[in-house]
């Protein structure tokens, strides 16, 4: 019984963490998305 | 035959450049043999179990051998830009191919004539004379195989800055077939089973040699585009 | 020069794929755990194939995708193409991990063993190698069409190899004497059943975590882009 709760607690922990991984990847380069759309409109008004 | 005469061109360049040098060969049969002696130290030739994992043994030496080299196939052309030139040829890709395929052929075939005769002699190993035909013919398929996708994955390794690296790692899952049809076989043949035995090997050394000589006929052109 | 705002927008039906995977894999869940009875001989362990052969059936069918991503790329020079096969490797290299994860604990549980060589087994381990490889093709390269073009060509060589390793692999367990098989599994109808609604989980859940990923990836050469055009001026 144990080894059936250990193989579930594998498959979850690796799905789990390949989509909190992704969601993690995902905020991180829309937040860089962001800053350059901010810095690129800083520009454009300055010229 | 302008494809042969092609083959035959790159191939004689390749080999008169490596005779003026000879810095590949000797690097690559001097390791062949320094692996021996590791196998020597690793395993004591006196044990009967030397017996039983010979064939591993031989392998593993020509395909290490061998990497080296792969390595050099196409890194060596990098330099000065050769590649273009080659590239230049009024030939097809795939002569280009073919033809450094060839010539790591030859390569491990001289490597492989010096260090099994050596392993014969210092695991004290006696390879039966009726074994021999049989053996040779393994060991061409096998090196075939494993020339073919070798040259193949080098050529797209090459690209890469840290080319010597990536290329043992994308080559050994390939060549998984290469590996345990060669050594099955050749254990097979020296242990004097009947040729059912090792027939199945045979098909499916076979079968890896047709196949990864004909992908690279198509895809070849794609590794080198400019 | 003007600053287009092409943030890449979300799939139309993202959300409904989310819910549509998570209402299936916890109907998968339910009928697993509380409704199908157990396997006769193996007991409760048995429950791991469910899932087990889901992810390899997935494993598998990434890789596919793989493959007619990198044909389709090289063919088209759209560089969507090679966003679906990265993507779609990363996915099959995930289920590949769960099966060769899921695989030694029901060994372990039904026959004492952590790995057997199962010609099974050891073709998913080298499939894991294969694809390992992929990716790190991938990340040796650090210009776009370099890198697209290289792993294009060797995900078509990878997916070629696969048939001819399982043969090879399963000619060298029949040559050996194997002391354990995993074949044999009688199946009543419930475990198929079972079986079929795990699959439609994890296909959904495949085919989430695919938009998802290609969604990140567009986000991501977009960044690229703009970091490109603010070091030009």
């Amino acid at each position: 019984m144990s080894y059936l709760f250990a193989a579930y607690m594998a498959i979850w922990i690796l799905i789990f963490g390949y989509t909190l991984f992704l969601g993690r990847r995902e905020k991180q380069l829309q937040e860089e998305l962001f800053l350059l759309k901010k810095s690129f409109e800083k520009r454009y008004q300055n010229s | 035959m302008d494809m042969l005469k092609g083959i035959r061109a790159i191939v004689r360049k390749d080999l008169t450049a490596e005779l003026r040098t000879k810095e590949l060969l000797s690097s690559m049969a001097i390791f062949a043999v320094l692996t021996i002696i590791v196998f020597v130290f690793a395993f004591d030739p006196t044990k009967a179990i030397v017996r039983q994992v010979f064939p591993g043994m031989v392998w593993v030496c020509f395909i290490f051998a061998g990497i080296l080299g792969l390595n050099r196939s196409f890194v060596s052309e990098k330099q000065n830009d050769c590649i273009t030139g080659l590239m230049l040829c009024p030939v097809d890709r795939s002569v280009i191919y073919f033809s450094k395929m060839t010539v790591n052929l030859i390569y491990m075939g001289i490597v492989e004539i010096v260090s099994l005769p050596l392993f014969t002699v210092l695991f004290n190993y006696q390879i039966p004379v009726k074994a021999i035909s049989p053996l040779v013919l393994i060991i061409f398929l096998g090196t075939l195989g494993f020339a073919a996708v070798g040259t193949f994955l080098a050529a797209l390794s090459s690209n890469a800055r840290s080319s010597e690296i990536l290329l043992p790692v994308i080559l050994f899952p390939v060549m998984v077939p290469v590996i345990l049809g060669a050594v099955q076989a050749t254990a097979a043949i020296l242990a004097g089973s009947p040729a059912v035995e090792w027939f199945s090997w045979l098909k499916i050394l076979t079968a890896f040699d047709a196949i990864f000589l004909v992908v690279p006929l198509v895809l070849f052109e794609y590794i080198l585009e400019v | 020069m003007t600053v287009q705002n092409n943030i890449p927008a979300k799939w139309k039906y993202h959300n409904v794929l989310a819910w549509a995977t998570f209402v299936t894999t916890a109907v998968a869940v339910y009928l697993v755990f509380m409704w199908v009875p157990n396997e006769r001989i193996q007991g409760p362990v048995s429950k791991i194939i469910y899932f087990h052969v889901s992810s390899a059936w997935l494993a598998f069918f990434s890789f596919f995708v793989v493959m007619v991503g990198s044909i389709a790329y090289l063919k088209t020079r759209n560089l969507k193409w090679d966003i679906i096969s990265y993507v779609s490797a990363e996915i099959g290299v995930l289920f590949t991990t769960i099966v060769l994860v899921t695989g030694p604990i029901w060994g372990r549980a039904s026959w004492n063993a952590w790995w057997t060589w199962d010609s099974r087994l050891t073709t998913t381990l080298i499939l894991w190698f294969i694809y390992i490889a992929y990716l790190i093709i991938r990340s040796s390269f650090p210009e776009e069409e370099k890198k697209a073009r290289f792993s294009a060509i060797f995900g078509i060589v990878g997916f070629v190899d696969v048939p001819i390793v399982w043969m090879s692999i399963r000619w060298w367990r029949t040559i050996h004497p194997t002391i354990v098989t995993s074949g044999g599994f009688a199946m009543d109808p419930s475990m198929v059943l079972t079986l079929m609604v795990s699959l439609a989980a994890f296909t959904l859940m495949y085919f989430y975590l695919l938009q998802k990923g290609i969604f990140v990836e567009k986000i991501s050469s977009e960044v690229a882009l703009l970091k490109q055009r603010l070091t030009e001026n």
